[in-house]
């Protein structure tokens, strides 16, 4: 336990005397980190946005106006026994015009038109599916040929909400992201890695002859190399503390701007339900790294 | 206390540096060692502190026998045998003080233990007044007195002076010598190597010359007999 403080104590004045490279290695690792926390804040935003998104989407199928209303129930029954159907929501005509005016309320020709034509709009069913992606099995019910009849001939199913196409391009840009914020991450995890390994590896060269006098009155390989490991994990300590309050600050200062755009709502309540988790996850990441890249160079430049 | 017996060192670019070196000495003497530079003075310190390992023979030190050591315990051997150096190797950006106190620190001696005891042994060895110098303060003397105090600091049986009046003045030379005979009436076994003529006829001591990795000449009371002393 003394021998370990005193690895401890020694690590941390090694760090406090090459103030200049233990600066620019700390930095080059707050960089890290704080790309690390923000390509899983995007990752995340990006994700419920998507999710938000891809749950709005429903099909609508338009019906004739001269359907029963037992024909009615046995297709509404039919598209329910569809094992991909979330649930199907029937809207009258009449609700079809009111919603059709709220829409185009600031239309009033629209409007005032409507009145001379009556009302031109079907009733539909507006199923929502529990797998956006396959929407296909529906649309199959649909056209089955018991049903098919009941469907108003000039207004096939559509996909209500947002467009399917504009859909699958918000998840491929979404995708792209993600997968550049990862590529990101590994470049900076690499990148930090190598300079850390050459701060080290100064750090053994200009403290050659101490290592030697070490070595000389007779210290274990541990208490040698324990602080060239801790100084290294130092860096990755300050530089995780630095880069979670950046990111906070970044989070929540930047959120309203964001919050138009994307859904940063479920990502800010995990950042502020589990701070300690987010610390120590970036601890974990900023310790392993340092270890990691001052056990390599000493691998290469220490030989004991 | 400490046993060479047909030892043998081969360096890997097939340099013989010692060959069947056969060396006995007892505790509590006082002996010198001296060779013309690359006659295998170095490597028989380097063999004792476990810096190189012998090709073949056997050493024995203070009991322990070379060929059973493994690789954890090589620090263990170094804290039983205080070794002082013709360039010091101190650490510069640390006081006297803190340069002894290293010694105990890395052998997990208590805070308190390295308080009571690095007093002392300044003390023994004259330099009470300069704990919180730095090195860099100190004249070559006194450094080497610090470098005996650390050396001396976790009593070992042993202490192996290479060359350490070799960056010295005659006045220097001469008290770190003198230092080292007090060392050596208190109990210690020292170890001496040296190219100073002068040093070594004054000391009427045990004197063993080696040449070209061999004993050439071992004499109680013995003179430096190589051309080209100091």
């Amino acid at each position: 336990m003394l021998q370990f403080w005193r690895v401890l104590t020694a690590g941390s004045r090694n760090f406090m005397r090459n103030m200049w490279l233990s600066t620019a290695a700390t930095a080059v690792m707050t960089i890290t980190l704080t790309i690390i926390i923000i390509s899983f804040i995007s990752n995340s935003a990006l994700t419920s946005t998507i999710k938000g998104v891809t749950n709005k989407i429903d099909v609508s199928l338009y019906l004739k106006d001269t359907i029963t209303t037992d024909q009615r129930d046995g297709f509404q029954h039919a598209l329910e026994s569809n094992p991909n159907v979330e649930s199907v929501k029937y809207v009258s005509k009449d609700q079809a015009l009111e919603l059709y005016k709220q829409k185009n309320k600031d239309n009033p020709t629209l409007i005032q038109g409507l009145q001379f034509a009556g009302n031109p709009l079907p009733a539909s069913f507006s199923v929502k599916a529990k797998d956006p992606k396959h929407l296909q099995g529906i649309i199959d019910v649909a056209n089955q040929d018991q049903f098919k009849t009941l469907l108003d001939p000039t207004a096939p199913p559509s996909y209500s909400g947002q467009n399917k196409d504009t859909i699958n391009r918000i998840v491929r840009v979404s995708n792209f992201f993600k997968s550049t914020g990862l590529v990101a991450s590994v470049i900076f995890v690499v990148i930090s890695t190598l300079i850390i390994f050459n701060t080290i590896r100064m750090a053994i060269f200009t403290r050659r002859e101490e290592i030697e006098i070490m070595k000389l009155v007779g210290a274990t390989k541990w208490f040698i190399r324990g602080p060239f490991i801790f100084e290294a994990a130092l860096y990755g300590i300050v530089a995780a503390v630095i880069a979670v309050v950046l990111s906070y600050a970044l989070l929540l200062g930047g959120a309203p701007k964001l919050a138009s755009y994307i859904d940063v709502k479920s990502t800010i309540d995990f950042f502020r339900s589990y701070p300690l988790l987010v610390i120590f996850g970036e601890l974990i990441i900023g310790i392993c790294i340092g270890a990691f890249s001052s056990i390599l160079a000493m691998s290469r430049y220490l030989k004991l | 206390m400490i046993l060479f017996d047909r030892v043998t060192k081969v360096y890997p670019n097939q340099m013989v540096a010692l060959s069947g070196l056969n060396l006995h000495i007892q505790p509590k003497e006082f002996v010198t060692i001296v060779g013309s530079s690359g006659a295998g003075k170095s490597t028989l310190i380097k063999l004792l502190t476990r810096e190189e390992v012998h090709t073949s023979g056997k050493i024995i030190v203070g009991g322990l026998d070379y060929d059973t050591i493994k690789a954890r315990d090589v620090p263990l051997v170094r804290r039983r045998i205080g070794v002082v150096f013709q360039d010091f190797k101190l650490l510069q950006n640390r006081r006297v003080g803190e340069n002894v106190a290293f010694a105990l620190e890395v052998s997990g001696a208590r805070g308190r233990e390295i308080k009571r005891a690095v007093p002392k042994m300044l003390q023994l060895v004259g330099l009470a007044q300069k704990e919180q110098n730095f090195p860099h303060e100190l004249s070559g003397g006194e450094r080497q007195r610090v470098a005996i105090a650390r050396a001396l600091i976790r009593q070992p049986k042993i202490l192996i002076a290479d060359e350490p009046t070799g960056n010295l003045d005659p006045k220097n030379a001469w008290e770190i010598i003198e230092l080292l005979l007090k060392i050596n009436r208190f109990g210690t076994t020292v170890l001496l190597t040296t190219h100073n003529k002068e040093i070594v006829n004054a000391l009427k001591r045990r004197v063993i010359t080696i040449q070209r990795g061999k004993i050439i000449k071992d004499e109680e009371q013995g003179r430096y007999t190589l051309e080209g002393g100091k």
